[in-house]
């Protein structure tokens, strides 16, 4: 089916830049000596005021101002995070009112006075909304920083003492997808953060301090990828399909290759490179043929201005011929189902078999016949999109044979090594630059295509390249959490045990298996009989892999919903279902180092005052109706391999260490722990990071394991240190000390997790169709707390993504032409500070032996059972269930119909 | 970005004569957010953009003051202005909260108002480029696709819906919109100058690719009660799902004339004159406010995805009338 005209696809097409392989093949414009230089756009010269100096410019007429003030008057700290005005990274002040300054084109502020997140301070003194932000924990991953300061500074500027209300509404405009929204309000309101811990601080361990770096993102002095420039660069863009599936026949690059300022042009033809990151069980190539979603990369240019490069692309000729596709992870495994991967489209195991991936224990036929309560029934969720606020982006520059590559990822070192493995080259001859990030929520793990693709681009024209994708790229092109269907069948006797928990479940992978594609969240619950059954399928949807959390959000709000009914049926307090049922052990057999599950549920049913709160379901009654909910979850803390190295020298402390700071407090945190190990003060430790050649391998940050990996890695270092010092007999003088670690801890026979429980009130306009969050409770275990006022931050950003994840957010295809619809912030309706609630924090600190000082993690526990404890709220309040994501109005109005 | 010529006119006439000649590769700019964003997605073939932030007449252009039998408000007044102008706020709240509900802040400070209700479709697919009508092809593919947010009212062969909130507004007040063109200037009614897709496929108005909406004429109308309602899938940053401009003329206790305008049901603000003729000379009770409810949704054919709004339109229409009567 063909329904998409070609001229649509070049049309939608987002630009990219991609590049790939065999140089000695391609000779570029350049070389050949065509005209290198682009015929002039339109130009005129405008004057303005930039921060109080005025600046007279010549642009072009197309530059946005933006564009402007980041490419031409290296004013970075203002972000691009849409290119749309939908998120509001790029707000400036234009004669003192905010403006998306991605919104505006630079001839348009001629005359005009524009204000920068540079102009906020006054030299070194910091505006006192910039302190603000600081002691109140404003920035997490930091991208949108300027432009929340930008609106608040607005705000206050029209009037110094605004209420909560009217600074939410001033920076309604400006999305976090950090999630951040009530430490900024706070910050604006002068309102110092509460910061309570359980355990007694160590000397700085348990101490909360400000970022170590937040100076750098308050100013915008912090260096994200696409800050960075290098001489001679080029910009690539990337030509994706327009179709879901289809094969192409016939590219021509003929016109793009001629274009004047075009060096490189690369399509499967000259490429074949796979990009085997992530768990790629299908060879998945740089430029795929056919081409399996909208989106996949088909060609990439690299140009020498960002306009020639969209040029190019649009250029470049395609002819496809369409296939037929399947979209809905259930029915792509059905007989009619075109094969979307060869072999089939249950994707296979690691061990190669196509069989779906089972967990076992007991018997089912013996623990439904026990049961005289069963529940059967089936949850829907959906494909969204991580969303962070910085879109990927890459800078590559070749020298010789050795690569350097600028990459916001969550891993410097296994960006690194993939590169290394993918470009068939010795990892030594990689280097993995990242300074400062704008979030990832797991798509920034691994090297992504366009790392590779800037680097091929950049080896082939000979000159430094840099890609960035759009936002609509990084939405349909990276990828977004899996799409589940969980059919459930879970049975309890009367006295409310549970004896049978079956799930039957597909997961959606698109056309790639990038991650793993489980559904989570059955092992929350003790139960003698359990199976669980989970195809990850091949669809022709855009990839899904890693997006916080991965596979426990959307598969404990299904089994926390059909607990929920279970317990309803039975006539049981859902609390006291939870604590009757709750695992003790993991899988029932593998004993937890620490648990504190249980007390975070009683502690928390305390605070919220749930005894006298929760009521059983009446049926919706009046035009606003309101009902609780709760929901639990676990993440596992594991340990293992990670390296520190600690240098001392008179008297001062650095600490290397390959991480990145995803917005997660990282540097500060591991800065605290190595204070701690060395009994030294906070100030006297500088972090080195965010670079191989200055710094030994790190976990990723991904699974939420850097602090218990690489924390521990760096006690480890310091103990070696101290025997150092101690060789001296303590007196080191003017002695350099060095120590290194490589840790791998391992717990033998137990399970390593940290716990939530949530608790939420809602109501629902049963008129209108609205959910809104009235209280929202957090318990968590994380071990011991290292920083009780970043950790804070992040629970409470995981519970906001997550009420965005019950609410809004879907990647929407349209069923006729496999074409997603509402790809972006506006059309994903990301939670903004107006509809984001004041969430309440608690941390419940066991004693754990294992880890660094007993710390587990914060990142990812946060969003796992948001989710579900909205969904059961619903249904306290109506009487009503909703089986698929989101809980949008709409599915709101016809459940209550 | 394609290359932009920016034209700065310094004359209203100017601006008429260099979209004459550039015909459709013309765009005018007021705050221009929209446009480039339209530009960057290629939804619009215009490189000629005709700015008109630079007119001599702008002084007059972008300021809210009052004339015989009312206030005028010309056209590049921002949203922020018009939802925060004295002029505006008291006597004609709808319009004022309807200014003050678009997008965001930032959006508001540039966003004028007439470009606001010249604004183009906000339907996903018009938006991801599909080849429907709205973009010359031949087919609308939310009339069976994803249509949850399309019209239920006044749809085909095209089914968008208005994106715009103050045109519900200043339908609803009774104004009329002056527009300038190259044999000079006509004034008309706000109720006639949107275009049902089945009168005129390509556009949402009748302003001609050589016309500029240059000024609002919003009259007095005494004992006015007015607010404006608006349904949105998040709290911020969404075009109305359904939303009501509700004006009602007072004596004393009894409506004298009322203007009910919908947003984000049809393909043009959609003015149920039953409900208006329904008000007018009478209190406003629980029972009349539900009987205009149900008479507002009147005719809807919804598709197969929006049903719930034919709900939410009668819940609205019926609760903000029985809310705006009962203030005191």
């Amino acid at each position: 089916m063909d329904s998409v005209s070609r001229r649509a696809f070049l049309k939608s097409s987002v630009a990219v830049t991609a590049a790939t392989a065999l140089p000695q093949t391609r000779v570029s414009a350049a070389a050949q000596g065509r005209d290198s230089t682009p015929a002039p756009a339109p130009q005129t010269t405008i004057t303005l005021t930039v921060n109080g100096k005025r600046r007279t410019v010549e642009v072009e007429e197309r530059w946005t101002l933006v564009e402007l003030l980041r490419d031409h008057l290296q004013l970075t700290g203002t972000k691009i995070g849409c290119d749309r005005g939908e998120c509001g990274a790029c707000t400036v002040h234009l004669d003192g009112m905010p403006v998306y300054s991605c919104s505006q084109l630079a001839v348009w502020a001629d005359g005009q006075e524009v204000t920068t997140v540079e102009g906020l301070a006054d030299g070194d003194q910091l505006d006192p909304l910039q302190q603000a932000f600081i002691d109140g924990d404003g920035p997490q991953c930091g991208f949108c920083t300027s432009g929340q300061l930008m609106s608040a500074k607005a705000i206050v500027m029209a009037n110094p003492d605004p209420t909560e209300d009217e600074v939410r509404q001033g920076m309604t405009g400006n999305i976090c997808r950090c999630s951040n929204y009530n430490r900024y309000v706070a910050a604006v309101m002068s309102r110092p953060p509460e910061r309570a811990n359980r355990l007694d601080p160590l000397d700085t361990v348990g101490m909360s301090y400000p970022r170590v770096d937040a100076r750098e993102r308050v100013t915008g002095q912090a260096q994200y990828t696409g800050d960075v420039t290098v001489p001679e660069m080029l910009y690539a863009r990337v030509l994706r399909s327009p179709h879901p599936h289809a094969r192409i026949t016939r590219i021509d690059t003929t016109r793009a290759r001629e274009m004047p300022g075009v060096h490189a042009v690369l399509t499967r033809e000259q490429c074949d490179i796979t990009w085997s990151s992530g768990d790629s069980r299908n060879p998945r190539y740089l430029f795929n043929n056919p081409v399996r979603f909208v989106g996949d990369p088909v060609a990439a240019v690299a140009a020498v201005d960002r306009h020639t490069a969209e040029a190019a692309i649009e250029a470049i000729d395609v002819d496809y011929q369409a296939l037929d596709f399947v979209l809905d992870q259930e029915e792509a495994l059905s007989s009619g189902a075109v094969e979307i991967q060869p072999g089939g489209n249950l994707s296979p195991r690691r061990d190669g078999e196509r069989l779906p991936e089972i967990y076992q224990r007991g018997d089912l036929d013996v623990g439904f016949a026990a049961s005289d309560v069963v529940v059967e029934e089936t949850y829907v969720s959906k494909h969204h999109n991580n969303a962070q606020m910085e879109p990927r982006s890459a800078l590559a520059q070749w020298t010789g044979d050795e690569l350097t590559l600028w990459s916001p990822t969550q891993g410097i070192s296994n960006t690194r090594s993939d590169m290394a493995r993918d470009l068939d080259m010795p990892p030594e001859r990689v280097r993995v630059i990242c300074q400062y990030m704008g979030g990832g929520f797991g798509n920034k793990n691994q090297s992504q295509d366009s790392d590779l693709i800037a680097a091929v681009l950049a080896r082939e024209a000979r000159q430094p390249v840099k890609l960035e994708l759009t936002r609509k790229e990084d939405f349909l092109g990276v990828h977004g959490r899996w799409p589940t269907t969980q059919h459930y069948k879970i049975g309890a006797s009367r006295d409310g045990t549970l004896q049978a928990v079956q799930l039957h479940g597909y997961s959606g992978m698109g056309p790639h298996r990038k991650s793993g594609g489980g559904i989570a969240g059955i092992e929350l619950f003790r139960c003698p009989n359990v199976r669980r059954e989970v195809s990850p399928v091949y669809t022709n949807m855009s990839v899904s892999a890693n997006f916080r959390g991965p596979a426990y959000p959307q598969g404990v709000w299904g089994i926390e919903s059909v607990m929920d009914q279970l317990a309803h049926e039975l006539v049981i307090d859902p609390l006291d279902f939870h604590l009757h049922n709750l695992t003790r052990e993991y899988n029932d057999e593998t004993p937890y180092t620490s648990w504190a599950l249980r007390e975070c549920i009683t502690e928390g049913a305390d605070r919220f005052d749930w005894s006298n709160r929760w009521r059983q379901p009446s049926g919706r009654t009046g035009r606003v109706t309101r009902g609780v909910g709760m929901a639990i979850g676990m993440f596992a803390a594991r340990l293992g391999r990670s390296s520190a190295v600690l240098r001392l020298e008179q008297g001062h402390l650095w600490l290397h260490i390959g991480v990145t700071d995803i917005g997660t407090a990282t540097k500060t945190a591991m800065a605290q722990i190595a204070a701690e190990a060395m009994k030294m003060d906070f100030a006297d430790v500088t972090v080195v990071w965010g670079d191989t050649d200055r710094c030994p391998y790190s976990v990723g940050e991904s699974g939420s394991r850097t602090t218990t990996h690489t924390g521990y890695a760096i006690v480890k270092a310091a103990e070696d240190l101290k025997r150092q010092i101690a060789s001296h007999n303590g007196s080191v003088g003017d002695q350099p000390l060095i120590a290194q670690a490589t840790p791998e801890p391992t717990i033998e026979g137990m399970a390593r997790y940290a716990s939530a429980a949530h608790f939420v009130e809602i109501e629902v306009d049963t008129e209108l169709g609205r959910i809104g969050v009235v209280q929202y409770l957090a318990m968590h275990e994380s071990g011991r707390i290292i920083n009780p006022l970043t950790a804070e931050s992040q629970i409470k950003g995981g519970v906001t993504m997550g009420i965005g994840m019950a609410l809004h957010e879907e990647l929407v295809y349209d069923r006729a032409t496999g074409v997603p619809v509402n790809p972006g912030y506006y059309g994903a309706k990301v939670m903004t500070h107006l509809d984001a609630p004041e969430i309440e924090v608690h941390f419940i600190e066991p004693v754990d032996t294992f880890g660094p000082y007993g710390a587990k993690n914060v990142g990812e526990p946060p969003i796992i059972p948001v989710v579900a404890a909205i969904g059961n709220a619903f249904f306290n309040a109506t009487g009503r269930r909703i089986k698929e994501l989101p809980m949008t109005r709409t599915r709101v109005m016809e459940a209550l119909a | 970005m394609r290359r932009l010529t920016n034209i700065k006119p310094a004359s209203l006439v100017e601006s008429v004569e260099r979209l004459e000649a550039d015909g459709t590769r013309a765009a005018v700019v007021g705050g221009g957010t929209d446009l480039l964003g339209m530009i960057k997605d290629n939804l619009t073939p215009a490189e000629v953009l005709v700015n008109l932030k630079g007119l001599r007449e702008r002084g007059s252009l972008d300021l809210v003051e009052t004339e015989a039998g009312g206030i005028r408000v010309g056209g590049l007044v921002t949203l922020t202005q018009l939802s925060t102008h004295p002029l505006v706020t008291t006597p004609y709240r709808v319009l004022a909260e309807a200014a003050g509900s678009v997008a965001t802040p930032q959006i508001r400070n540039v966003g004028t108002v007439a470009g606001n209700i010249c604004q183009r479709p906000w339907c996903w697919y018009f938006r991801q480029n599909f080849p429907c009508y709205k973009h010359g092809g031949d087919r609308c593919f939310s009339r069976v696709g994803e249509n949850e947010f399309n019209a239920i009212f006044g749809g085909g062969p095209s089914y968008i819906v208005h994106p715009s909130d103050t045109a519900p507004a200043l339908i609803a007040l009774g104004a009329n919109f002056r527009i300038v063109g190259p044999t000079g200037e006509r004034v008309v009614p706000a109720s006639d100058f949107f275009t049902l897709p089945r009168v005129d496929i390509s556009r949402e108005n009748i302003l001609e690719p050589n016309e500029v909406l240059a000024d609002i004429h919003v009259p007095l109308a005494s004992g006015l009660r007015s607010t404006y309602a608006k349904v949105l899938d998040r709290e911020a940053w969404t075009h109305a799902v359904v939303s009501v401009a509700l004006a009602l003329e007072m004596d004393g206790d009894v409506v004298r004339r009322a203007g009910v305008v919908l947003g984000g049901v049809a393909p043009i603000p959609w003015q149920p004159e039953a409900v208006e003729e329904l008000l007018a000379g009478k209190r406003v009770t629980e029972s009349l406010a539900a009987e205009a409810g149900r008479l507002a949704v009147d005719g809807a054919r919804p598709l197969s995805k929006n049903g719930y709004k034919v709900t939410l339109t009668e819940n609205l229409v019926r609760n903000t009338l029985q809310s705006l009567a009962s203030e005191p």
